[in-house]
This record gives structure tokens, C-alpha cells and sequence, in this order.
């Protein structure tokens, strides 16, 4: 790993000051991906802004009918947290299925949304529940955020604060996961609340998405045999090692269809 | 403190030191002063090296030496030959053995070939320096498939060796083969690959070497399976110096699985280094570089033939292969794909004739080299995937058509027409046992209630034979020391098999004292004049026989020495759990008492001298024994997604006497479990126009994890020790993933049978079963 | 160059690192516990593992300077010098090792699988060393000493 200068500020401003006085700066929330990235010398910033100093950005609370989560919360305590189980159970199991118990024990919900790696489980979370994403400067609802292939709405500097989850009837995550490394070959992520119904597919594409069509059908008749004739492209799937595009375009409407069957099963 | 016996389930002594973070691993050991190495590896699968420029790199801080291939051949090293026990082709001319390099000379030919060394102070600077290496190459076409490299006008990747041929082999009678081929009722026939994977053990590669410069010598801290032979190598053929002048230790070893067993460059290039620079270098692989640099293993291409009467009886086997050897000849590389899975062809049944044929192809890929079993499990995979075909073909029940066809026990001793001398056994014995424990009285009813769950069940057995290799022979050391010690050192080596408690087992049931009373040795050429190391499961064959023997040869010593105190005729005493005595008198005398004895001049004969009890000895195999078994599987199958879970796994192995069943299960567990890695998970991937590795980290590469292994059921018959030697020990290392991989795969295609599918190569991936079925629905 | 001050095995540490030393470089180089190992790296093997306030965590992939005011234990302190933790004695009465090299990881992300779930069934052991990869053992010793090992700690 190339050498760097490391800073582990008690404040949000000081971070973002520090940021501003790096040449090459870099945030550090948990470290999971940007660690062995670094290590294998794929990133080389000049400096590392720790944000695990900042007590404000870490914790979980019901605010109305939403749960709050901070940027700097662990997975682990997201998918232990009474909280989060009692509000949006599929939530909970989504983060208690990322990685492994060590990654969850370091990596978090702002690291992992803020890198938007088209395989991570966070993304179709935030993208099914409607999720609204603060940061130090503005609010961004779930649907903006994730712009494309490892992109963001954020700014240069700008730094997640929480996400607000508002909590649906009933939701349900299917994933797909690759044997080697943990990630979603396809998750897909349905929910069901007053807003109506969403599905949002991460793994399958270069970035997370939203199956619009197929929640429209949905909220005419939420049964798993509505999924059936809903597809996502072929040629819009990702196609490497793992799977080919066609695999995920199926696999989706495996994951799609279960997760429906599960919410109306009621074992969500 | 007990006595231990022969097949006592004694756990384990090194334990305590691994349990408490105390083993002493090649990468735990410091050095005074010791500087790092790292390895420039070629980014390139084929390609000239038009110039290296290492002037950046030199002026960087920190930079030590940096030695290229121009540097190694100034000091006119010389190359690793293989030692491949197949040294000629079918029609007598040798095989193809070009000459390989610790570092890449003008041209480089797989990705990950060492190009440079760079030593530094620390291992940062050192990965800068790499970095600063500039390597001006010119591309070259690249074939990484060895069916594609055997064609005409393929990349051609050693001038004078066409079509990329090592070595054209066969074994058995082609007209016998021919002819019962002719007069046979059915003939099966099926295509099959053995997927290319590689051992992956969690402690990567890495040594450190010291140089004196006063004595003129060396020593290496090698995280090795093998450390006489490759001494040897780099000693007396790469470096040119006295062997004696080099010694090799191998301290606790992180698994093997063969992968360690062969002689790799980097070693040969610190010990250069630590000479040059006069400071001691180490140098650590990482894993993402390991899958670069570290042998792989299977790969063959293999068409399989079965020529059956019309009752089901089986009249000849044809097996016709192309094994992927990369890019050079490694340690026994040619080997495998020719001899190794030739012997074992047929398994345990019943076959007249049978004809092998094998081509071993050089590609632009890492070189591959043995991986638990080297052969072995190939042929166990080929034999078994074409009888499932022929039941399914022509109607038979597997477990039928295989049960008919068993080697019968009177049969034995036999020699098939492979030329393996199968001694004992008792194959159909062990296969019903297989089936009784497998419970196929409920299993209809567990298809239904999968099938109400959308889930289709399947089951498969497959009875495997296998032999024993490596090193023939292996000493045995017993040196009693004055503080009532017993030190033991033997020559094989331990990667994680428990020979430091298995070992000592022989000699303490033997010699009739406490494990606690020895003192293990091993890995180590300063500790045993000679030593075999790991591989071939040949441990507790050559080395434990080794220890039986030097113990015997103890006894019969210290009968003399309790004679001599007795007052008595050396005919007179016997000894017996642990004693020398004089049947119906009150003389008697324990092992340590005469051990003590034995180093006094006072209470000795006037013919023996102190330290007489101290005893070396080698013993030699005679032949190689046949490990044998039967393995089961059940398998539920996700038809949706493909997903496959193993849901029952029976095995009963016939290893012939069991020493420690505790350690012995987990050499079986521990092979299974590589078997379904490589059955269901575990593939080594090129890019075919490139020639990249597509598979070159943990992330990409997928090692079974706790979730993907079932629980195992396991038993042993030990009801045919063999005579081939002493304990009657057979091997047990390497079964497990010869009946693994044919277990799994059949009980797949079993439980999608009413889709049509015959055939998935592993591994089998959940898209490569959902694809399977899917096609065939579409074929209809 | 920082000071980094800490707690290791119980005991209080302060010494220089670099920003770029990982935890897991800091506790085998700088301070010689070198039971913890490093089997990869992408994360993905778990034969670095140790606790940090607790919590099993991967120390390849932490720097060393993130570990400030943190207590963390290694495999050396697990339990007092001379005994043995009930983990310990759990993986060597049920085989649970065999090259070793695995095994401080293995065994240090047990006792906190453990400590999450003091009675965890068959699959629950299997789904909790997710991160963990041995290659010698098949696992199925690993999962009965863990499941021994829980009822040890009980006690």
C-alpha cells in the first residue's frame, strides 16, 4: 500500500475541511472495499479522512414513520438492531446477508451505498424503500442517487450523513450470491407500502434499477405469477466470469418472483 | 501417561503450539538484517522480450539488487529438469523437455513467468521498484486450450518442439482392446473434461534464505513439502554448489496438497541473493500472485469408451486424452495425465482389455503438476462417468450395472491390464456397506417430498481404487538421549496430516511408551540422510513403515543390552508390552530402563558401545499399495436456478489398517471436500485469446466455504490389510477426491435425468445446470 | 509515523506506525504476535481475524492506526499463558485443524460466533464462519468443535 496521511477528525466539518486541504483526498468509512483496493495499489490517495471519529453519522432511529439509519452504522448493526427488525425486517436481512460476519463488522451503510458497486446489496434497499439519502449539504431521494456504473449524485466532497428509510407494509430481499466473493450475482429487492409497490434489481445490471413496468403490474395483482412476462433485456445485463447476461436476466425473475411469493406468504 | 496403540484415536500433539498462535510458519520466522524480495511476473501469456530496463528501479531508495534473466545467465545457472517418471513416448523416442528457467531468458510464455528479481530494504519499497521495472514486450499469439495448441498452424510456443507435444503415451493392449470392441454387444461413448484447478492451500508460498559466508553455505526456510529432492535440484542443478552446503527446513508447513512439492524458482533466486547481497532475503508470495505462481493441477480432455456385453458385463475400456501440461515441464508435470491416470484406469471392476492414450500438451498457461491424486482422481472420474451414461443408455440400474461388475474377492490378488497388482480388498464388500448406510429404502420417499418443494433429488455411488506414490523409500531415525527422551526423525513431512502425532503413534505402540517420551523431527535435510517428503499419500506406507521397522530393529538391540544386565542367553528374552523379560523369572526391564542402560559403558557387553540402541533405518517399498473405497452422494437440485445442495454423503474406505481414525478422518473429509470444490465450484480460467487468468484472486477463484460441505458419514473396512508391508497400511491422503468429483456429478445428472441431460463438465455451476436443462427442454 | 496507543491482549501498547501499516502488519511485526496470519489478499480468508473491542474483524483489512483507544485480542491472548480457552480445547479434541495455518482465524471468529449466539445450530455454525476458509479440514470437524465449544462456554 502506498503511503498516505491519515486523519481521523471528531466533526463533520473538520472532515470536510480536511478533504478540501487534500490534494487527493479520500473519505474512510469502513474500509471493506477501499482498503484492498488501495492495497493492491488500484487507488492511491494522498490522504485518508476517517470518519470513524464522528459519532453523529453512527446509529439507528424511528423518526415518524421512517428509520433512520447513520452513514457510519455497521451492517452488523443494521441486521441485529431491534430497530430495524421490528420496522423493515427484509432490511435487517439484507444487511445480515452481505459479506461475511468480519466485513459486517466494519463495513457500512454510507461506505457501501457511496461506492455503488453494481454488485452491492445496499443500492436495491435504498432504491426499493424509497430510501432518501442526506448528505452534509442536501437531501437526495433513492431514486437519484445512484447514477450509473460505481456513480453517485454525490458531489466531490459531499459526504452522506444517514439514510431515511420510511418503513413499507411489507418488503422482501432475494439474493443470488456469487460463491467466491459474497456479492449479489442478482438481488432483487420488493416492497409493498403505502406509496404502492417497488422493485428494485441490483447484480443484474451496471447499476441498480427499478423494474417500473413490473411494479405497475404488481400493484394491479401482487401474486408471483405477475412477475412472469417481466424481464430485463439480456443485452442490458452484466455478462463476465460469474454469470452471462442471459443467466441474470433469468435470475431475476427467479429472485422477483420468490420475493413477491415470500411477501404474500408472509415470510418476509 | 498411556501407552498409545495402533488405532487409538489420539488427538493431535502439535495442536497446542497451532492453537495458540505458536506455530512457526516460514513468514513468522525473522532473519537479523533480512532484506525482501518480490517477483517480476510476466503480464504477457506469450511474448519476446525486447529489453528489460531496470535503471529506474535501481535508483529507487531502498533497491538492493535486481536480477533479470540476462544476470542468471551470466552466472550460468542451470535449469530445473523435470523428473517426470514417464520419460519416453510410445515409439520410444524421449518426450519434449525444454529447459526451464528461474527467470524467463528472451521470451516469456505464461502469465506470471518470473522475469525479474527485485530486493529491497522493505517490501514496500520493493513493490515500488516492480513497478519502476520497464519491460519492453512484443506480443506473441497465445493457446491456452491443449486441443487447440495439438492443431495444425496453433501459436507454436518452443521452436523445436511441433505442435506443442511433450509426450505421446500409451499403456495396455490396443488389440486386445480392439478386439473385444469388435465383439461387443454396446459400446458407450463419452466426452468429458476434467476442469483445470488449482490447490489454493491458505498458507501462499514463501522461504528466506541465509548465507555464511565464512563456512561458504546456505541455509533455506522453505515453506515446502519436499526439502531433500529440491535441495538437491537447487543445490546440484540450478546453482552448481556442494549440496552439503545447503541446508533446507521446512518449519510448519500451511497445507500442501502437492502444490508445494515441486521446485519453483523462487527459491533458487534468494539463496543467489542472500549470496550476493550477504543479508538474508525473504520472500512471501501473496495469494493473488499464488495463482499466478503456483502450479495447477488437472485438466485433461478425454474421450471414454465402454464396450459391454448384452447382460451388462464389461469387456474393455478405451480411455483417449489430452492434458493440458502449460507451458513447461514442472517438477513431474508430464506425468500426470500420462502414467498417473493411466494405472488406475478401470477402477475396481471387473474389465478384460483396456487401452490408454494420452497426449501431453504444452499451452501458454501455468504449468501444472501433481494436485491430490495427480491422476488418479481423473481416472476414477473417467471410468465412472461413462458407466452412469451406459445405465442410463441402456436401460441398467447404476448401482446394478456397477454391483454386477466389481472385482469379486476371490478374484484377488490380481494384476489389470493396467499393470497395477491389486493385492487385497473387498470391493463389493465395501460397496454394500456404502449402500446400507445410505439409506436407499426411504429415499423414494425423500424424492417426493423434494419434488412437492420444486426440488429434484438425486443419488449417486461410485467405488474408486487408487494407488500410493512418491519417493520409494523413507528413513526413520531413533536417537535416546540422555534426559529419557526418544528424538524420532523421518523424512516424509507433514503439511498439516498430523505426522508429528501419527509418527511417534507407531514408534510409542511399538516401543511401549508414552507419546510424551518423543521428540518429533522432520522437514529438515540436516535431520535425516534422506527424506521423501509429502506426496502420493505415501507417509504411514514408506515413512510409518520406516519408524515400524527402526523400532523392531531397537527391540532386537535392546533384547541384547537386557541379556547382558539379566545374566542371561539373548534367546531366553522377550519382550512384551514395552518390557524385555525372561519368561517365568522376575527379570524384567522397561524400554526407558534399557534406553538408560544403553547409554552407560558400565552396563553394556563388551561388543556394544553407549548410544547403541540409536538406530536409523530406510525402509523400501516393494510395490505400491491400492487404497480403495466406495463414496455415495445425494443431491437435491433447484431446477430454477440450478443451484445444488449436497444432502447426504456416505464413504467406507478400505486404507487397510487404520493407525489414528481421528486424523485418518480428516485426510478423508479434507479430500472430499477438495473433490466437491472441484466438482461443483472450483475452476482455473483463461482468457482463450489472451491467455489472462480470469481466475486470479479469491474474489473470482471459489474455495469451498463451511456452508458448501456437507456432513460426512464415515467408515473404514479393515478387513484386508495388505501384506504389502508391515503395518498393512494402504494411503489415505488422497482418496477423498478421487470418489468425490464422480459422486457428485452422477447424483446431479441423476436427480435431472427426466430433463435428458447426459453430460455437464465440471464444474457444475448453477448456470451450467439451469443452461443444461434449459437446452434440452428447448430441444424437447 | 504516529503513536498508536492501544490495548493488546489486555495489556496497554504504544508504538509508532505508519499511516499505510495494516493492523494485522502492526500486531505481527511490530509487536511479534505473529499467530495471526495472512492468508489473502482481497479479505476474503479470514486467517487474520481477531477482536477489536469485541467484534471479530479482518486486521488485513484495517490499518493499524484505525485500532486507536481500541482494545483488541489475538489468538496469543485468547486465553491466560498455560490454559486454554474452551474454544481451544473444543478444536483439538474434535480434530478441528490440521496445518494450522487457518486456525487462529477460525478460532477466534468462533468464540465470537459464539458470543452472538451461545447455542447456534448446525447450519447457524456453517452460515457463521462464512469468512473463513480452510482448505485441510472438509469443515465438519470445525463445525462440531465450534457446536462443543459453545456447550464449553456455557458452562
Amino acid at each position: 500500500m502506498q503511503d498516505f496521511s491519515y486523519q481521523r477528525p471528531a466533526a463533520l466539518t473538520a472532515a470536510i475541511e480536511a478533504f478540501e486541504q487534500a490534494e487527493d483526498g479520500r473519505f474512510l468509512a469502513g474500509g471493506q472495499t477501499l482498503l484492498p483496493v488501495m492495497k493492491h495499489r488500484l487507488a492511491t490517495p494522498s490522504d485518508l479522512i476517517d470518519l470513524a471519529g464522528i459519532s453523529d453519522l453512527e446509529g439507528i432511529s424511528i423518526a415518524g414513520s421512517a428509520l433512520s439509519i447513520g452513514a457510519m452504522t455497521t451492517h452488523a448493526r443494521v441486521a441485529s438492531a431491534a430497530e430495524v427488525h421490528d420496522a423493515i425486517p427484509a432490511l435487517a436481512k439484507l444487511a445480515g446477508c452481505i459479506g461475511d460476519p468480519h466485513v459486517r463488522n466494519r463495513g457500512t451503510l454510507g461506505g457501501s451505498i457511496a461506492n455503488n458497486d453494481p454488485a452491492a446489496d445496499y443500492p436495491a434497499a435504498v432504491a426499493g424503500l424509497n430510501a432518501t439519502v442526506y448528505t452534509d449539504r442536501r437531501r437526495i431521494a433513492g431514486d437519484d442517487f445512484f447514477t450509473g456504473f460505481f456513480e453517485t449524485a454525490l458531489e466531490e466532497g459531499e459526504l452522506i450523513t444517514r439514510v431515511e428509510f420510511p418503513v413499507a407494509a411489507a418488503a422482501c430481499y432475494q439474493k443470488f450470491d456469487d460463491p467466491a466473493s459474497g456479492y449479489a450475482v442478482v438481488g432483487v429487492f420488493v416492497s409493498r407500502g403505502s406509496q404502492g409497490v417497488r422493485v428494485a434489481v441490483t447484480g443484474a445490471t451496471p447499476c441498480v434499477f427499478r423494474m417500473r413496468d413490473l411494479e405497475a403490474a404488481l400493484n394491479r395483482k401482487f401474486t408471483p405469477e405477475t412477475v412472469s412476462g417481466f424481464c430485463v433485456p439480456e443485452e442490458e445485463c452484466n455478462d463476465d466470469l460469474h454469470a452471462t447476461a442471459a443467466y441474470r436476466s433469468h435470475l431475476v425473475g427467479v429472485m422477483a418472483t420468490r420475493a413477491v411469493a415470500a411477501i404474500t406468504d408472509g415470510e418476509m | 501417561m498411556a501407552v498409545p496403540g495402533i488405532g487409538d484415536a489420539v488427538s493431535r500433539t502439535e495442536d497446542q503450539r497451532f492453537l495458540t498462535g505458536r506455530g512457526n510458519y516460514v513468514d513468522d520466522i525473522t532473519l537479523e538484517g533480512q532484506v525482501y524480495a518480490l517477483v517480476l511476473r510476466s503480464p504477457e501469456a506469450h511474448a519476446r522480450i525486447v529489453s528489460i530496463d531496470v535503471s529506474e528501479a535501481l535508483a529507487l531508495s531502498g533497491v538492493l539488487l535486481i536480477v533479470t534473466g540476462e544476470d542468471w545467465q551470466r552466472e550460468g545457472f542451470g535449469h530445473i529438469p523435470t523428473k517426470s517418471a514417464v520419460r519416453t513416448n510410445r515409439d520410444g523416442s524421449p518426450i519434449a523437455e525444454p529447459p526451464r528457467h528461474c527467470l524467463a531468458m528472451d521470451r516469456v510464455r505464461f502469465v506470471g513467468e518470473p522475469v525479474a528479481l527485485v530486493v529491497a530494504e522493505t517490501a514496500e519499497v520493493a513493490a515500488s521498484a516492480l513497478a519502476l521495472i520497464e519491460v519492453d514486450y512484443e506480443s506473441l499469439p497465445a493457446v491456452v486450450d491443449p486441443v487447440a495448441a495439438l492443431a495444425d498452424g496453433a501459436p507454436q510456443l518452443w521452436d523445436d518442439i511441433p505442435n506443442n507435444l511433450c509426450a505421446d503415451f500409451e499403456l495396455g493392449d490396443a488389440a486386445a482392446t480392439d478386439a473385444a470392441f469388435a465383439e461387443a454387444d454396446h459400446v458407450i461413448a463419452i466426452d468429458i473434461a476434467n476442469n483445470r484447478v488449482t490447490a489454493v492451500p491458505i498458507e501462499p508460498r514463501g522461504a528466506i534464505a541465509r548465507y555464511d559466508a565464512d563456512s561458504d553455505s546456505f541455509e533455506l526456510y522453505n515453506a515446502t513439502q519436499n526439502v531433500h529432492a529440491n535441495r538437491d535440484t537447487f543445490a546440484e542443478q540450478v546453482l552448481g554448489i556442494d549440496k552439503r552446503k545447503l541446508r533446507q527446513i521446512a518449519p510448519d508447513v500451511g497445507g500442501g496438497f502437492g502444490v508445494k512439492n515441486g521446485v519453483y524458482p523462487e527459491p533458487a533466486l534468494i539463496l543467489y541473493a542472500a549470496r550476493q547481497l550477504r543479508r538474508p532475503v525473504k520472500w512471501i508470495n501473496t495469494r493473488s500472485e499464488s495463482f499466478l505462481a503456483d502450479t495447477h493441477g488437472r485438466e485433461q480432455i478425454s474421450k471414454v469408451e465402454l464396450a459391454l456385453r448384452a447382460d451388462g458385463t464389461f469387456l474393455a475400456l478405451r480411455t483417449t486424452t489430452t492434458g493440458n501440461i502449460g507451458a513447461f515441464c514442472w517438477t513431474v508435470g508430464p506425468f500426470t495425465p500420462t502414467g498417473g491416470s493411466a494405472r488406475t484406469q478401470g477402477g475396481p471392476y471387473a474389465i478384460g482389455a483396456m487401452h490408454y492414450q494420452a497426449k501431453a500438451v504444452f499451452t501458454n498457461t501455468q504449468p501444472l503438476d501433481p494436485y491430490r491424486g495427480a491422476g488418479r482422481p481423473e481416472a476414477s472420474f473417467q471410468i465412472e462417468r461413462v458407466i452412469e451414461l451406459a445405465a442410463r443408455e441402456l436401460g441398467f440400474d447404476p448401482v446394478e450395472l456397477r454391483r454386477k461388475n466389481l472385482i469379486p474377492r476371490a478374484a484377488l490378488p490380481l494384476r489389470t491390464p493396467m499393470g497395477l497388482e491389486v493385492d487385497c480388498g473387498d470391493f463389493p464388500q465395501v460397496f454394500e456397506r456404502t449402500l446400507a448406510m445410505s439409506d436407499r429404502g426411504g429415499f423414494a420417499e425423500r424424492v417426493a417430498a423434494s419434488r412437492a418443494r420444486g426440488r429434484l433429488r438425486g443419488f449417486a455411488i461410485a467405488p474408486y481404487l487408487e494407488c500410493t506414490g512418491g519417493a520409494p523409500n523413507e528413513y526413520a531415525g531413533i536417537t535416546f538421549t540422555a534426559d529419557g527422551l526418544i528424538e524420532l526423525a523421518v523424512g516424509s513431512q507433514s503439511t498439516g496430516m498430523g505426522h508429528e502425532t501419527s509418527m511417534p503413534q507407531i514408534l510409542a505402540a511399538r516401543l511401549g511408551v508414552p507419546l510424551e517420551d518423543i521428540r518429533y523431527v522432520q522437514g529438515d535435510t540436516d535431520a535425516t540422510p534422506i527424506g521423501g517428503g509429502h506426496g502420493g499419500s505415501r507417509n504411514l506406507e514408506v515413512g510409518g513403515n520406516a519408524v515400524a521397522q527402526a523400532a523392531d530393529e531397537v527391540i532386537d538391540k535392546g533384547k541384547a543390552i537386557a541379556a547382558h544386565l539379566f545374566g542371561t542367553p539373548l534367546d531366553r528374552v522377550s519382550f512384551e508390552d514395552g518390557r524385555f523379560l525372561v519368561p517365568q523369572t522376575n527379570h524384567v526391564l522397561t524400554m526407558p530402563e534399557v534406553a538408560v542402560a544403553s547409554l552407560d559403558p558400565g552396563r553394556l557387553p563388551e561388543d556394544l558401545q553407549p548410544g547403541c540402541l540409536n538406530t536409523g533405518s530406510t525402509f523400501a517399498r516393494s510395490a505400491i499399495v491400492v487404497p480403495n473405497g466406495c463414496h455415495a452422494a445425494e443431491v437435491e437440485v433447484d431446477p430454477q436456478t440450478g443451484i445444488i445442495e449436497i444432502v447426504g454423503y456416505w464413504v467406507v474406505d478400505d486404507f487397510g489398517t487404520i493407525v489414528n481414525p481421528l486424523l485418518c478422518d480428516g485426510q478423508v473429509m479434507g479430500g472430499i471436500a477438495q473433490g466437491i470444490g472441484q466438482a461443483l465450484l472450483e475452476h482455473a480460467v483463461y482468457d482463450a485469446d489472451s491467455g489472462q487468468l480470469l481466475t486470479a484472486t479469491l474474489l473470482d477463484y471459489a474455495l469451498p466455504r463451511a456452508g458448501d460441505i456437507p456432513d460426512m458419514a464415515i467408515e473404514y473396512y479393515e478387513g484386508a490389510p495388505t501384506e504389502k508391508n508391515p503395518l498393512g497400511v494402504k494411503g489415505a491422503g488422497e482418496a477423498g477426491c478421487c470418489g468425490a468429483p464422480p459422486a457428485v456429478v452422477n447424483a446431479v445428472l441423476d436427480a435431472i435425468k427426466e430433463s435428458g441431460v447426459t453430460n455437464i463438465d465440471m464444474p457444475l455451476k448453477p448456470e451450467k445446470v439451469w443452461r443444461a436443462i434449459e437446452d434440452a427442454r428447448r430441444a424437447g | 509515523m504516529a503513536t498508536l496507543t492501544l490495548t493488546v491482549n489486555g495489556k496497554p501498547v504504544s508504538a509508532q506506525a505508519e499511516a499505510n501499516t495494516l493492523l494485522v502488519e502492526f500486531l505481527r511485526e511490530t509487536l511479534g504476535l505473529t499467530g495471526t496470519h495472512v492468508g489473502c489478499d482481497t479479505s476474503q480468508c479470514g486467517a487474520c481475524v481477531v477482536h477489536l473491542d469485541g467484534l471479530a474483524v479482518k486486521s488485513c483489512t484495517m490499518l493499524a492506526l484505525q485500532a486507536e483507544g481500541t482494545e483488541v485480542t489475538t489468538i496469543e491472548g485468547l486465553a491466560p499463558p498455560g490454559s486454554l480457552h474452551p474454544m481451544q480445547v473444543a478444536f483439538h479434541q474434535n480434530h478441528g485443524l490440521q496445518c494450522g495455518f487457518c486456525t487462529p482465524g477460525m478460532v477466534m471468529a468462533s468464540v465470537a460466533l459464539v458470543t452472538d449466539n451461545p447455542n447456534p445450530s448446525e447450519p447457524e455454525v456453517r452460515q457463521g464462519l462464512a469468512g473463513n476458509l480452510c482448505r485441510c479440514t472438509g469443515y465438519q470437524n470445525i463445525v462440531k468443535s465450534v457446536i462443543a465449544g459453545a456447550r464449553a462456554m456455557e458452562r
